[in-house]
C-alpha cells in the first residue's frame, strides 16, 4: 500500500513537471518572438529584421529544426513606439505564448520591454540596439549582440588619424541630444584625446532635426576637416550635402546606419566617401553567401529589403538556436539561458565576428571592422578587420 | 415609448440622469468591467487598461478642447510631465504611489500656467502652435535637465505598492485605473454642469459674448487649463506606472495628434463622445487584427509580406468612413441609436 502510494506520488510529480514546461514549446515546435518597427518611417529596419529571422528559422527547420521541433517566428510592430512596443511583448507572451524573444525594436523600446522580459525570465537575444543602457545592469534572461557606437566612432577616428588624417588636423562633432548622441560622444570624446588631436567644435541637435545649414556653417568656420558625422538616415545625408554646398574637404566618420543602402543612396550624392565602423560584415564571402541563402528561403521583396540588421538578427536567431539545440529534448527557458550564457565563440559564418556571451555583461559581437563608402559606386571596402577597441 | 421629460423638482434638474434604464445599463456595465479581469486573458486586460487611461487622458483633453474651445497640441507635453514626476517622485525619492499620483496631476496643472498665461489672448490654430512649442520645450527640458530626469536614459518605475499590493501589474492595475477613470469621469460630468463649466461653454460659443455676460475670461481660461492638466498629468502618471518605464520616446509629439483625434472622433464637447473615441481607438488596431486574422488567408505570401501595411491603411481609412459618413462623431450615432431605440416602434 505504501509502496503504491510512493509511486502514485512519483507518478504525479513526473506529471506535474511535464505540464510545467515553459510556454511556447510542443513537441513540434518552438515559439519566439518579434517585436519590431513594420510601420512608419523606421520600418526598412523592422522589415530587414524580420526577413533575418525568416532566413534564420527556415535554414533551421530544413536541417531538422532544433532537436526536431520547427522554429516558428511570430512578429509584432510596434511602430518605434515604447508604449506600444510593451504591449506587443505583453501579446507575444500571453496570448501567442512565445518561448523565446529575438526582435528588439530600438533602445528605448527595449527597456519599455524589459520588466515583462526579466518577469517572465524570458530568452532574449538583442540585436538591434546594442546600447549600454540594456546590458548594464546586467538583466539574468538577455544577451546583447553588438559593439557600442563609442566603439565604432572610436574606431573610425582611430582609422583616419593613423591613415589619412589631414595636415592640420581639426576634429569636429556633430551628434544628437539623446542617449544614442551620447555613446557617439563619448567615442568621439575618447579619440580625441586619447590621440591629442585639435577638437574644433561639438554640436548637438535635437532628434528629427532636417536643416543643418547652421550647424555646418559653425564646423566651417571652425576649420572642421575630420568630421564625427552623428547624424542617421536623412539626417546624416543633409549633413553631408550641406558640407558639400560650402565645398568642405571632410574625411567623415558615421553611424553604421549609414551602410543601408537607403542611407547610401541619400548621402551618396554628396560625393564624400565616408567610414562606418559596423559589427557585421557589408561585402565579402560571407555576404556572398548569406545572399545566396536568401534567395533560396526569402521573397524577392524580402530579399530587396535585406541590410545590416538582416545578418545580424539572423546571426541572434543562430545563436539562440545553437543555446535550445543544447539543451536537448527537456527545452526550458532557465536551460536556454544558461546555455546561451556559456556560449563561446559561436561561428556566424564571417556574418561577424564569433559570438561567446560567457562575460559579465552578456554582452558579444563587439569587434568593429572599418568599412569605406564608394559614393560613385556605393559599394562598401573593408579597411580592417574585426577588431574590439 | 416614453412621451417627454418633465422636472418637478430640482434634485430631478440635477440628476446626472432621470432614466432608470440608463442607470440599469450603467450598472449592468459596471458590472461587466469589474468581472472582466475574470473573464478576459492578462493580454486583453492589458488593452483595457490602456483604453482606460485613454479615457482619462481624453476626458481631460475635451475639458479644455471641447468645452472651452482651446485647441491644445500640447497634450504630450502634459502626459510626460505627469509621467516624469510620478517616476521621479517614487523612484529618486521614495515617495508613495498614493501621494506621487497627485502630485503629478498638481505639477502638470502648475505647469500649465506656463503656457496657459501667455496663451490667453490666443484663439484656434495660434494656440495650437503655441502648445505644440510647449511640448517641444517639456521634451527639451526632460532631455537636458539629466540632474533630474536623468535625460535621454529614462527611469524604470516600480515598488507602486499599497497594503502590499502591487499596483503595477494584473488586475491591481486594472481596478485602480478603473476606479480613478470613474472618478475623472464623475468629476467632469459634475463640473461640466457647474458654474465653472457653463462657463467654459460660454468662451467656447463666444468668448466676448461670455466676457459681456461677465465671464473673467482670464480666469475661467486658466482653470480650464489646470483642470484638464490636471487630469492629463494623472493619465501620464498610470502610463509610468502600467509601462513601467519613462522615457521621452514613450511621449512622442505623435501622441498630442491622437488625443485631438479621439475627442473628434468621439465628438467634440462631449464626455461619452470622449470616452466611445478612447475606446475606438485604442481597440481598433486589435480589431483589425482580429479581423484579418479571422478572414484573410494569413499563409498567402501577399498577407504575410504586407500584413502591416494593410491593417495601416485599413485603420485610416475606418477614420477617415467614419468622419465622413458621421461627421458628429460616435456620441451622434449614439444618439441616433438611443433615439431610435426610444421611438421604436416609431422609429424614423
Amino acid at each position: 500500500m505504501k509502496n503504491g502510494l510512493l509511486a502514485l506520488s512519483a507518478f504525479l510529480l513526473a506529471s506535474t513537471a511535464s505540464y510545467a514546461a515553459d510556454p511556447g514549446v510542443s513537441d513540434t515546435e518552438i515559439k519566439i518572438g518579434d517585436v519590431n518597427i513594420m510601420t512608419g518611417p523606421a520600418s526598412f529596419i523592422g522589415r530587414a529584421v524580420s526577413v533575418g529571422s525568416k532566413i534564420a528559422a527556415a535554414e533551421i527547420n530544413e536541417a531538422g529544426g532544433v532537436n526536431g521541433r520547427k522554429i516558428t517566428i511570430i512578429t509584432e510592430d510596434d511602430g518605434y513606439v515604447p508604449a506600444r512596443s510593451f504591449q506587443a511583448l505583453t501579446k507575444l507572451i500571453e496570448v501567442d505564448e512565445i518561448f523565446a524573444l529575438n526582435g528588439t525594436s530600438g533602445t528605448a523600446n527595449v527597456l519599455a520591454m524589459m520588466p515583462l522580459i526579466e518577469e517572465n525570465n524570458l530568452p532574449t537575444v538583442v540585436t538591434t540596439a546594442p546600447n549600454e543602457l540594456v546590458y548594464q545592469p546586467v538583466r539574468p534572461s538577455v544577451f546583447t549582440v553588438g559593439a557600442s557606437y563609442s566603439d565604432a566612432f572610436y574606431a573610425q577616428l582611430k582609422y583616419i588619424h593613423e591613415n589619412t588624417e589631414p595636415e592640420n588636423a581639426v576634429y569636429g562633432l556633430i551628434r544628437q541630444d539623446d542617449d544614442f548622441g551620447g555613446a557617439v560622444e563619448a567615442g568621439y570624446d575618447r579619440a580625441v584625446k586619447e590621440f591629442g588631436v585639435k577638437d574644433g567644435l561639438r554640436i548637438r541637435f535635437k532628434k528629427g532635426t532636417a536643416n543643418f545649414a547652421a550647424e555646418v556653417a559653425q564646423m566651417r568656420q571652425a576649420g572642421v576637416n575630420v568630421l564625427a558625422n552623428g547624424g542617421i538616415i536623412a539626417g546624416a545625408a543633409n549633413i553631408l550635402s550641406e558640407a558639400r554646398k560650402l565645398s568642405m574637404d571632410l574625411q567623415v566618420a558615421s553611424v553604421w546606419s549609414e551602410d543601408m543602402p537607403p542611407s547610401v543612396n541619400l548621402s551618396a550624392p554628396a560625393g564624400y566617401d565616408y567610414l562606418v565602423a559596423d559589427y557585421v560584415a557589408l561585402s565579402g564571402p560571407a555576404i556572398d553567401a548569406f545572399l545566396e541563402k536568401a534567395k533560396k528561403y526569402a521573397s524577392d521583396e524580402e530579399v530587396a529589403a535585406i541590410n545590416r540588421y538582416t545578418y545580424v538578427t539572423y546571426v541572434g536567431l543562430k545563436a539562440l538556436a545553437e543555446a535550445m539545440g543544447q539543451c536537448g529534448q527537456d527545452l526550458t527557458r532557465a536551460c536556454t539561458v544558461e546555455k546561451l550564457r556559456e556560449l563561446k565563440d559561436f561561428d556566424t559564418q564571417g556574418i561577424s565576428a564569433p559570438l561567446s556571451f560567457d562575460n559579465p555583461e552578456q554582452l558579444s559581437g563587439t569587434a568593429v571592422a572599418v568599412y569605406q563608402l564608394n559614393a560613385a559606386e556605393k559599394t562598401f571596402t573593408a579597411l580592417t578587420d574585426f577588431a574590439d577597441y | 415609448m416614453r412621451t417627454g421629460h418633465f422636472k418637478e423638482r430640482t434634485a430631478q434638474l440635477v440628476a446626472l440622469s432621470d432614466s432608470k434604464v440608463v442607470w440599469s445599463f450603467a450598472g449592468l456595465l459596471l458590472a461587466l468591467v469589474l468581472a472582466a479581469p475574470f473573464l478576459i486573458g492578462n493580454y486583453q486586460v492589458t488593452l483595457l487598461v490602456s483604453a482606460m487611461i485613454a479615457i482619462v487622458g481624453a476626458v481631460g483633453l475635451n475639458m479644455l478642447t471641447g468645452t472651452t474651445g482651446l485647441i491644445s497640441l500640447g497634450q504630450a507635453g502634459f502626459l510626460a510631465v505627469g509621467a516624469y514626476t510620478n517616476a521621479i517622485l517614487m523612484m529618486d525619492y521614495g515617495w508613495p504611489v498614493w501621494l506621487s499620483m497627485p502630485a503629478a496631476g498638481v505639477v502638470s496643472a502648475l505647469v500649465s500656467l506656463l503656457v496657459g498665461v501667455p496663451s490667453l489672448r490666443l484663439k484656434g490654430l495660434y494656440l495650437a502652435i503655441t502648445t505644440l512649442a510647449f511640448a517641444f520645450i517639456i521634451n527639451h527640458v526632460i532631455l537636458y535637465a539629466e540632474w533630474l530626469t536623468h535625460g535621454p536614459n529614462g527611469i524604470f518605475v516600480s515598488g507602486a505598492k499599497v497594503f502590499g499590493v502591487d499596483l503595477q501589474r494584473g488586475k491591481a492595475l486594472y481596478y485602480m485605473t478603473f476606479g480613478i477613470t470613474v472618478v475623472v469621469v464623475f468629476a467632469a460630468l459634475n463640473i461640466q454642469r457647474s458654474r465653472v463649466g457653463r462657463a467654459w461653454m460660454a468662451i467656447r460659443d463666444h468668448d466676448i459674448a461670455a466676457r459681456v455676460m461677465g465671464v473673467d475670461l482670464l480666469r475661467y481660461k486658466l482653470y480650464a487649463f489646470m483642470v484638464s492638466s490636471f487630469i492629463v498629468g494623472i493619465a501620464g502618471a498610470l502610463i509610468s506606472l502600467q509601462i513601467r518605464f519613462v522615457n521621452i520616446d514613450v511621449f512622442a509629439l505623435i501622441l498630442s495628434i491622437e488625443a485631438l483625434a479621439i475627442i473628434i472622433l468621439g465628438g467634440l464637447g462631449s464626455i461619452a463622445g470622449a470616452i466611445l473615441g478612447a475606446i475606438f481607438l485604442s481597440l481598433l488596431p486589435e480589431a483589425i487584427r482580429l479581423f484579418f486574422d479571422a478572414f484573410a488567408d494569413t499563409n498567402s505570401s501577399f498577407y504575410t509580406t504586407y500584413v502591416y501595411e494593410i491593417r495601416g491603411i485599413t485603420y485610416g481609412i475606418v477614420i477617415i468612413a467614419f468622419l465622413r459618413l458621421k461627421p458628429e462623431g460616435l456620441i451622434g450615432l449614439w444618439r441616433d441609436v438611443r433615439k431610435y431605440w426610444s421611438n421604436w416602434p416609431l422609429a424614423y
